[in-house]
């Protein structure tokens, strides 16, 4: 039986770890680099800002850029997708409540409902506690991202949009920055007309906020030794943003159809249904992708989602406006880095693995890494302490923190549902009661592209699109914004040449169709065929046995709405 | 202020670039503008030209020696004009020659010298170029610290705006040095491309991957030159590098308005149909009935290219040589 991880990647860390090789007086010199312009990057930089006005003696050593932030999108909150309910927690403590009333939100979560669904039938079923939303907001993630990166701004950050942080800059042992990607290359490397080489951004710290499968955040992990006891696993969610004509008045979570419950299929999964205001909802899909069924298309499950008797009215009568892919790092407590921090370097966020999957939560995590990093940062420079255990307070600031709390109650839950989704569901249910004391024992997670791929045998083919209410994934992917330059090198590792299954694999994984299974060969293996500007770079790729790198900064996806 | 502009030529006529610098310069309002112009003798119709457009001087240096495009001459004739003329500012209209001779300029004189600049202003006294930045989103302002300050500008920044007038000429004999006559131009080319580009095509042929194959879009190509129109393709087929990026129309590719767009074997991706879909008329040929393109197609045919494409030419070349 096949595995996708017995056709790794052409991809080695080290390719992307590097000592500073611009003239000295040519780097960047920075006091704090954060890379990505996230909740956790953009807290971070709002919390330091803040820690400078109240210092500004230590502003003064930090030269003319105190804290810099690189964002790969064409601006903060392009490439940010989530569902979103957020637990305000962390902004408040960030941002008090005066400030955090003018954030952009649909407001706080009215009803809440939760269904087992057959393919005709919606059964309501009480919400495990881990659901429960009351006192959570809605929003659009992507547009928070713009919000609070105008409050960074407004507090001394300087941000960098698309501007990819390509190689981990690592002098003795300490992370020194990073080199940022170059641009204008053709597709085979050539330097075009408007090429600009990338450039050495030095910092005395350096946070690694990228989000989920952050490119060096998987470079410095390893670098390190950082791997943490489970493999990270990874759920993939495809959402869409619709105007609808009537008003949703309860937020909705499903489970069940159109995945399969039995054990052999390995698939978890679930969908949501937000309201955002009167006339928007958010509707998306999350697929486990531990799944065995090469043939499973995570985007195709949406269109068919949608087609349910309970969801379809929900949408009768609108009009999509915007689509997007992106993975959710699923592995919990014992998935989390050994330490969260290296010599200069932090780790923070959805990169780090800070996601509550029972509770479908991370924003507020992110937000709250950030702002303990901004702090441990900002302690060690008042000490003017350069040594290797600088940072090491960062660890247990989130460790001992609602972080580590959480993640520990709710650190097997996603284990039991690789027993399938009745057991599952049982034992997640006694363990969150519990909050985490009773405990079926530890489930050692394998990583997502272990498991061996099933024969392909999914009975009914993904049903044909219409344009207007269900849709193929190119002209999904045109709804996520995307016009990426065909032109530049292709970003994504695959082996080029594997089995069928494989290939059928990623043709049918990846939401944004940039695979097609191509030419058989003698030799029982296929071409795979690639097209790495329609990515949307989702990351679901890097997970079933693949691996992305940030293509040129300002290609991908344009959310304004995810 | 005194400002010198430097004039490129071809086939006897100053480049709309240099002019529009030129009457930019004028424009200002600061002073005389002088120019300069280097090449095969005589320049003095050059001179003239120059002049209606607001030149006050008109330097000219016209050797046989200088007939190949070469910048090192040139930056021997500037520096001795700047030099003797006592020009402070130096202005340039972005070409490969003209990019070359300012950085030459440059570093002989050891002066700063901004690029790309789309505009130039007098702020109280100070001269501070206008530079896109950002993908063209922001203008920043930039300045010169340096004594001498040269500025070369992107083509087509500014208007050539006659206003008429004389100028004086000065002939020049610039002693080339040594080390600037180190480079000889071996042979000069220039690119002719056959037929329309697929911006100013009337006609547009373009394949998708139901063509099947790279040679199949010898039958494009058959089909444009009968019509005299040019070839587009799809980006799945310039993907597969079936066909030059150049001739992609879409989102990411050109986009095109021609009279008739003929579209062979493609679906009609909503990637496709943005860059075409202004074409005065559509007309598709696809095997699958129901590929998306036949919904905004004006003309649609359900069939294969590679029956029909060959009968279609056949009857099209008839019916031109019996007309």
């Amino acid at each position: 039986m096949t595995r996708p991880a017995d056709f790794p990647p052409p991809f080695d860390a080290r390719e992307f770890v590097a000592e500073p090789t611009d003239p000295v007086e040519e780097r960047i010199e920075v006091g704090v680099l954060v890379v990505g312009a996230g909740p956790a990057g953009l807290a971070c930089a709002i919390r330091f800002g803040q820690l400078l006005e109240e210092n500004p003696e230590v502003a003064e050593r930090l030269g003319d850029v105190p804290l810099a932030v690189l964002e790969k999108g064409r601006q903060p909150g392009s490439h940010l997708l989530s569902g979103a309910i957020v637990n305000p927690r962390s902004l408040r403590t960030l941002l008090g409540d005066d400030t955090l009333a003018d954030m952009p939100s649909y407001g706080p979560v009215p009803k809440e409902s939760v269904y087992l669904l057959t393919g005709t039938r919606a059964l309501p079923v009480p919400p495990p506690p881990t659901m429960r939303n009351h006192g959570n907001v809605i929003v659009s993630l992507s547009d928070v991202g713009r919000w609070l990166s105008g409050r960074a701004e407004d507090g001394g950050a300087m941000i960098l949009p698309e501007t990819t942080a390509q190689m981990l800059l690592v002098t003795d042992g300490r992370v020194v920055g990073v080199r940022t990607g170059d641009k204008g290359r053709g597709s085979t490397g050539v330097a075009l007309g408007n090429f600009e080489p990338g450039s050495d951004i030095v910092a005395q710290v350096t946070v690694l906020a990228e989000g989920t499968q952050g490119h060096l955040t998987g470079v410095a992990l390893d670098q390190f030794d950082l791997r943490g006891p489970d493999p990270q696993v990874w759920e993939l969610g495809v959402k869409e943003v619709w105007k609808v004509p009537q008003k949703l008045d309860r937020i909705i979570h499903t489970m069940g159809w159109p995945l399969r419950p039995q054990a052999k299929y390995r698939e978890f999964g679930g969908s949501f249904v937000y309201p955002m205001g009167d006339g928007m909802l958010s509707i998306g899909m999350v697929v486990g992708l531990d799944y065995r069924d090469p043939t499973l298309s995570p985007h195709d499950l949406l269109q068919e989602l949608k087609s349910h008797p309970k969801i379809r009215p929900l949408l009768e009568g609108g009009e999509r406006l915007e689509w997007g892919a992106k993975t959710i790092p699923g592995g919990g407590f014992h998935a989390l880095p050994k330490r969260l921090h290296a010599p200069g370097l932090l780790f923070c966020g959805d990169g780090a693995g800070m996601v509550n999957i029972p509770t479908l939560k991370g924003v507020h995590y992110a937000i709250e890494a950030g702002r303990l990093a901004a702090e441990t940062a900002f302690a060690a420079f008042t000490r003017a302490d350069e040594s290797p255990t600088a940072l090491a307070s960062y660890d247990d600031a989130v460790r001992s923190g609602f972080i580590g709390k959480d993640l520990y109650e709710v650190r097997d839950m996603r284990g039991a549902f690789g027993r399938g989704f009745v057991v599952g569901a049982a034992c997640a249910g006694a363990m969150s009661l519990s909050r985490g004391r009773i405990n079926i024992g530890r489930m050692r997670t394998d990583a997502d592209d272990a498991h061996a791929l099933l024969p392909i045998d999914r009975p009914v083919e993904h049903p044909t699109h219409d344009g207007a209410f269900t849709f193929d994934r190119l002209s999904s992917v045109f709804a996520a914004g995307n016009k990426t330059r065909d032109d530049q090198p292709n970003h994504i590792r695959i082996q080029p040449r594997v089995p069928a299954d494989v290939a059928q694999l990623w043709a049918h994984l990846c939401p944004a169709q940039v695979y097609t299974v191509g030419a058989a060969g003698d030799d029982g293996l296929v071409t795979v065929d690639i097209e790495p500007s329609n990515c949307v770079q989702c990351g679901a790729i890097s997970a079933k046995g693949g691996r992305l790198t940030p293509p040129e900064g300002g290609s991908g996806p344009e959310y304004l709405l995810s | 202020m005194s400002v010198l502009v430097f004039l490129e030529h071809h086939d006897g006529e100053l480049t709309k670039g240099s002019l529009g610098v030129l009457a930019h310069a004028v424009a200002l309002g600061d002073g005389d503008v002088s120019a300069v112009a280097v090449g095969r003798g005589p320049l003095t119709v050059l001179a003239a030209a120059a002049g209606k457009f607001g030149a006050a001087k008109v330097y000219i240096a016209a050797d046989d020696s200088f007939e190949a495009p070469l910048p090192q001459p040139r930056v021997d004739v500037l520096h001795e004009v700047v030099r003797t003329g006592g020009y402070d500012t130096v202005l340039f209209s972005n070409s490969v020659l003209a990019a070359d001779v300012a950085a030459g300029l440059a570093a002989r004189l050891d002066a700063g010298l901004n690029w790309d600049l789309v505009d130039l202003v007098l702020d109280n006294g100070t001269l501070v170029g206008k530079r896109p930045a950002l993908q063209d989103s922001v203008l920043v302002d930039v300045g010169w610290r340096s004594s001498h300050r040269l500025a070369l500008f992107r083509s087509g920044s500014f208007d050539a705006v006659a206003t008429g007038g004389e100028a004086r000429v000065e002939d020049l004999s610039v002693q080339v040095q040594e080390h600037s006559r180190g480079a000889r131009i071996v042979s000069q080319r220039l690119q002719l491309n056959e037929g329309p580009s697929i911006e100013d095509a009337e006609v547009i042929v373009a394949g998708g991957i139901g063509l099947g194959a790279a040679e199949n879009f010898a039958l494009a190509e058959d089909l444009a030159a009968v019509l005299g129109g040019a070839v587009g393709a799809t980006r799945a087929v310039v993907y597969k590098g079936w066909y030059p990026h150049s001739a992609q129309v879409g989102q990411t590719g050109k986009t095109v308005t021609p009279k008739l767009y003929i579209a062979l074997g493609i679906s009609g991706a909503v990637q496709h149909k943005v860059g075409m879909q202004n074409s005065k008329v559509i007309v598709a040929i696809n095997k699958d009935p129901n590929a998306p393109i036949f919904e905004f197609s004006d003309l649609a045919v359900v069939g294969d290219v590679h029956t029909i494409l060959p009968e279609l030419i056949e009857l099209l070349r008839a019916r031109k040589s019996s007309s």
